[in-house]
Order: C-alpha cells, then sequence, then structure tokens
C-alpha cells in the first residue's frame, strides 16, 4: 500500500498509469490546482538541473596526479605491515621451541664437558666418621666409582644414625 | 548516464576495467576515475557547496573506491556503486559537521498536514529585487535553499533531478527501500518549491 507521498511522487513523475492513474486523480480535492503544482514541480527541476549541472571540476589532470600520489602512499603504506606480519604465532612458537632446545643442548654438552670437581668437603666428613666406631658403631658405608671416568661417585650408607651438625663446617 | 570519456576509452568496457583494477592494475582505475571525476565531483559540490571539500571528498571517495574495489561483484552497475561510496563518505562528512556545529542546521520540520496536496500554485507575493538576477545571485539561493535539506533529501532530489536516476538505482545507491525515495523526494520537493519559487517562476 502506497503513501499518499509516495504516490504523489510517482504522479508526478509520470509513474502513474491505467486505474492507478485514475484513481489517485479522483482523490484529489482540486485536480486543476493538483497539476498547477505538478507543472511547478517540473518548473523547479527543469531549473535546478539547468543551474546545477554546470559545475565543472578544474584542474582535471591534477586531481588524477593527486589520487594516483594518494593510492602509492596507501600502497606503500600496506607493505611494512605485510612484511611485518611474517612473525605470526605459529611461527613465533616454532622459534621459541627452537630457541629452547638450542638452549638445553648447548647446556647439556657444556655441562658434560665440565671435569669433575675436588671431592667434597662434605663427603670427606662422613668417610671420616666412619673411623668413629663411637659416634656410629654400627655404620657401614660403601663406596662405588666409575672405573671408566671418576666421573660418578655412589655412596650407600647404612647403620648411620644421624651426621653430627657441625660437619659441614668442619 | 554520460561519462567522461574519449571515443578509445569507450571501447574499453567498464567491466574490464574494473577486473583489471581488482588485479591491482591502477592504470585502469585512472580511466574509471577520469570517466567519473566530473560527475561526482558536481555532485559533491551541490551537496557541500564548497569547492574544496567537494575536492578532497572526491578523492576521499576515489580513494575508498580503490581500496574496495576487490569487494565489487558487479550485481549493480558500477556508477551505482561508486555513487554509494560517495553518498557515503559526503552525508557522513556532513553529518559530522553537524554535530560540530551543534546541530540544528537542517531544517526538516515541514509536516504532511503543512501541505495541500491541491493547493494553488501562485508565485510569492513578494516583490522580486532584480528582473534579471545575476547568475551566482542564484547560485546562491539554490545553495542556500539546499542547505536548508538534511543530507539524504539532498541526494535524493540532486540524485532524480540532475542526475536523472531511477528510484530504484537511488535506493540502491543510498541503501534505502524505493518508498523511502519517493517520500524523500516529495518533502524535497515541496522545501525547495516553498524556498526557491520566486528564483524559478522569474528566471
Amino acid at each position: 500500500m502506497k503513501t499518499f507521498e509516495e504516490k504523489w511522487t510517482a504522479w508526478l513523475d509520470e509513474q502513474l498509469s491505467g486505474k492507478e492513474l485514475e484513481e489517485f486523480e479522483a482523490s484529489l480535492p482540486d485536480l486543476d490546482a493538483a497539476r498547477a503544482e505538478k507543472r511547478d514541480a517540473q518548473k523547479l527541476g527543469a531549473f535546478l538541473k539547468e543551474q546545477l549541472a554546470a559545475q565543472t571540476l578544474s584542474n582535471e589532470e591534477f586531481f588524477n596526479h593527486q589520487l594516483r600520489e594518494k593510492i602509492a602512499r596507501e600502497r606503500e603504506e600496506d607493505q611494512p605491515r605485510t612484511r611485518s606480519s611474517w612473525w605470526t604465532i605459529p611461527r613465533l612458537v616454532w622459534c621459541g621451541a627452537t630457541a629452547l632446545a638450542l638452549f638445553l643442548f648447548t647446556t647439556f654438552v657444556f655441562l658434560s664437558q665440565e671435569q669433575p670437581g675436588e671431592q667434597s668437603e662434605y663427603l670427606t666428613q662422613i668417610l671420616n666418621s666412619r673411623v668413629d666406631p663411637g659416634a656410629n658403631p654400627n655404620a657401614t658405608i660403601s663406596i662405588f666409582e666409575s672405573k671408566t671416568d671418576n666421573k660418578v661417585t655412589v655412596l650407600w650408607t647404612e647403620g648411620l644414625q644421624s651426621l653430627p651438625a657441625d660437619y659441614a663446617a668442619k | 548516464m554520460e561519462t567522461e570519456t574519449t571515443p578509445a576509452q569507450a571501447d574499453v568496457s567498464e567491466l574490464d576495467l574494473v577486473r583489471r583494477c581488482q588485479a591491482g592494475e591502477t592504470d585502469a582505475f585512472d580511466q574509471l576515475v577520469t570517466r567519473y571525476r566530473t560527475r561526482v565531483f558536481a555532485m559533491i559540490y551541490n551537496m557541500v557547496h564548497n569547492e574544496q571539500d567537494a575536492w578532497d571528498l572526491a578523492q576521499d571517495s576515489f580513494v575508498k573506491a580503490w581500496k574496495s574495489i576487490g569487494r565489487f561483484k558487479g550485481k549493480s552497475s558500477f556508477y551505482t556503486w561508486i555513487y554509494r561510496i560517495v553518498m557515503n563518505v559526503t552525508i557522513d562528512w556532513l553529518r559530522k559537521r553537524q554535530v560540530k556545529a551543534g546541530g540544528a542546521e537542517f531544517d526538516d520540520a515541514i509536516q504532511l498536514k503543512e501541505i495541500d496536496p491541491a493547493s494553488k500554485t501562485v508565485p510569492k507575493a513578494d516583490p522580486l529585487p532584480h528582473q534579471r538576477m545575476e547568475h551566482h545571485e542564484i547560485r546562491d539561493r539554490i545553495d542556500k535553499a539546499i542547505a536548508q535539506l538534511s543530507p539524504e533529501h539532498r541526494a535524493v532530489i540532486l540524485m532524480k533531478e540532475i542526475e536523472e536516476m531511477q528510484y530504484h538505482e537511488i535506493a540502491e545507491t543510498l541503501g534505502c527501500s524505493i518508498g523511502t525515495v519517493m517520500s524523500r523526494l516529495f518533502y524535497a520537493r515541496k522545501k525547495l518549491q516553498n524556498t526557491l519559487r520566486d528564483v524559478y517562476e522569474n528566471v
């Protein structure tokens, strides 16, 4: 269902025909006045077209030139964004994991090549304690050492009641 | 719709140019700009009434068109598509300017009850200041009258009367229904008839 405004506009622009046109014109209280109004609106349309269509663009070539420059700038601004997008999240994760694995491998190699240090003072104190039957009468202490490289020492203690708290300080 | 083309350019179909633009060819876009720059500029100028603003808005519209030309599917004609961008840019600019100015720049207060569909159309009784107005004076009157319309009403009346676009093309450009276009046209015409009658009746 068209509103009055829609019908009026369609009538003005000669878009109504047949029964619709007849019904609309019959609904107008003063058809002659309405027709005068229609001519007036058409006159307005012609007047606007005559007066406003004359507007021209000066410096047409400069318009295109400026536009080309703007588009070129836009493209340049887009380029760095494309390059920085190399660091995607999967790539970041992969690079992080690789760096971590490399670090662990290097640390392991470095430590495995390190010479065994001197026997600790603490171990010396434990070994000495077995010669003191007064402190630990039933204590047995076994030491296993690797013969291939002197890097592994296993100390097996049994029956040791306690270690004096001041051993480490001796 | 008439376009600004040389005979050689006219041989190249618009769709071909659009496809080349979509492939990133700026030369093809340059040709499209040449075809539409004058009409686009004139349309915007009639909306904003300032040459520098019209120039800048036309530039912005074409840059926007370049950026989004990849999304043009060819379902509508290219000029409808470019006009949609032009209208969005211009109406948005006018609205922002209205907000900055504190609103109430446009007078859409005309009501249906104020309009007698069969009213007598008699030129205003006010005496005309001159028998023949200078062109710039007429233009000034028109600009002031159009400036009283809302951006949407301006767009509709200019597309209909100057560009001679069909209702459905205007509706497609503005993203509204045909009924809305016709309704806006009704009010815009009434408003301009009331404001400019003494001018166009006597030119």
